[in-house]
């Protein structure tokens, strides 16, 4: 699937992250961390395989995260696919 | 949790709770969210286009999750209102708190500091990045001079200071003011800054974006006349330059014409040769080019227009200006000005 619309998930809270979704001609995932330097590499890799799972070929993915752990990030970013599929 | 205030009463509290912080509450917002404890407001927040504004948080509640709520909710509100990112103004010992938030901190001076979320300066840079000149095969960057100017529109005067400047160091940087605020659309004043310097293979012509000069970081360029500027945004403005910009695109010297008339822009002059030298930037001041005995300036030029003196406008604009000038798009903005008298150069 592409990206068709903006949408969003998650908080800014501590152990939380901020999914933010929009239409593009390609796919990208930016990541801004609070624990960038240590983490980054684990958090594009779950995001990476979320939009895998359900075959997201174009979009923005725009996270920002303060921490969390991995199953946090895969149910904020379904959570924001979900609503950018939505009617 | 973190809701909107909307009633009058509770604005009513969001104005309290603001001002027993020490800070000014402004109505014109587009959203206002707070958060309650037992039937009173702890925390409210607010947010004006892309910049978050009057964050308030009592002191007994202020260390734990609150500020997160709060700058979350609004960060949530701004992105789907269409925004890429968000500013924010804060004591400087607050910082932090941002940072922690993932914003990234662009500019501090004493009283205040300038946050931003979202990437945007970053990815400013970036696009910039392939214009950038270096000296060829391995020669590294060049060494570089910068002027910013809005060009509104681009004169014989604006012309000169950049032959000038551009004789004096190995590539100029010509930052065109990007906020459209102006009688002149950006992608018109910056299209004929390009036409007029082309002669000058060394220049290149390059936007500020939100980054210099901007409703954010320098507002009061774009205020009513003889309005007072402040301290504060000056050194946040020529910070972000100093500190930020310059180390970036390998500036050394910021080129500017004296300027006779406003108050605001000599201000900024002023700060300039002030504060520069601090990151190791020179401030170079040009006499401006001057026709008929008066320096030219973008206001003088925007008068002519407004009163289709010809003979007065090829005077005081380079060909590519007339031309534009000339046809009805610049016609247009001529009788616009002509409506209302207009300002800024």
């Amino acid at each position: 699937m592409r990206i068709g619309r903006k949408a969003q998930a998650g908080t800014m809270q501590s152990s939380d992250l901020m999914v933010a979704l929009e239409p593009a001609d390609e796919l990208t995932v930016e990541i801004e961390s609070t624990v960038k330097r240590q983490f980054e590499h684990l958090i594009r890799a779950v995001a990476e395989r979320v939009l895998t799972a359900h075959g997201v070929t174009a979009g923005r993915i725009r996270i920002t995260d303060r921490g969390a752990l991995d199953y946090a990030i895969q149910a904020r970013l379904e959570t924001a696919l979900s609503r950018a599929a939505e009617g | 949790m973190v809701v909107e205030l909307s009633s009058s009463a509770d604005r009513a509290r969001a104005r309290a709770l603001v001002a027993a912080q020490g800070l000014s509450f402004e109505e014109g917002f587009d959203d206002l969210v707070g958060a309650f404890e037992g039937g009173a407001l702890v925390a409210t927040g607010a947010r004006s286009g892309d910049v978050l504004e009057q964050i308030a948080i009592d002191p007994g509640h202020q260390g734990g999750s609150l500020l997160g709520e709060l700058v979350g909710e609004l960060t949530r509100l701004g992105l789907a209102a269409g925004h890429q990112g968000l500013f924010v103004f804060t004591r400087p010992e607050h910082a932090v708190s941002f940072e922690a938030l993932n914003f990234r901190l662009l500019a501090s001076q004493a009283t205040v500091a300038l946050l931003e979320y979202g990437g945007r300066f970053e990815a400013w840079l970036e696009a910039c990045r392939p214009r950038l000149r270096t000296r060829g095969a391995g020669g590294g960057p060049a060494e570089a001079g910068a002027v910013v100017m809005n060009c509104n529109p681009f004169t014989l005067g604006h012309r000169w200071l950049v032959e000038q400047a551009a004789a004096r160091v190995e590539v100029l940087y010509l930052f065109v003011v990007r906020e459209d605020r102006s009688a002149f659309p950006f992608e018109v004043r910056r299209r004929l800054a390009e036409e007029g310097t082309r002669h000058l293979p060394n220049v290149v012509v390059l936007d500020t974006s939100h980054y210099a000069v901007s409703a954010i970081t320098f507002p009061a360029y774009f205020l009513a006349k003889g309005a007072p500027v402040a301290a504060a945004q000056l050194e946040l403005d020529l910070g972000l330059f100093g500190a930020r910009i310059a180390p970036a695109f390998r500036v050394r010297r910021r080129f500017f014409g004296s300027e006779p008339s406003c108050a605001t822009t000599r201000a900024y002059n002023d700060a300039m040769h002030r504060l520069l030298p601090r990151w190791g930037v020179e401030p170079v001041e040009l006499a401006r080019l001057e026709v008929g005995g008066a320096p030219i300036s973008a206001s003088t030029v925007r008068a002519a227009l407004a009163r289709h003196d010809l003979a007065a406008l090829k005077a005081l604009v380079p060909g590519p200006t007339l031309a534009y000038l000339l046809s009805p798009e610049g016609q247009a903005t001529g009788a616009r000005l002509a409506a209302s008298q207009g300002r800024n150069g």
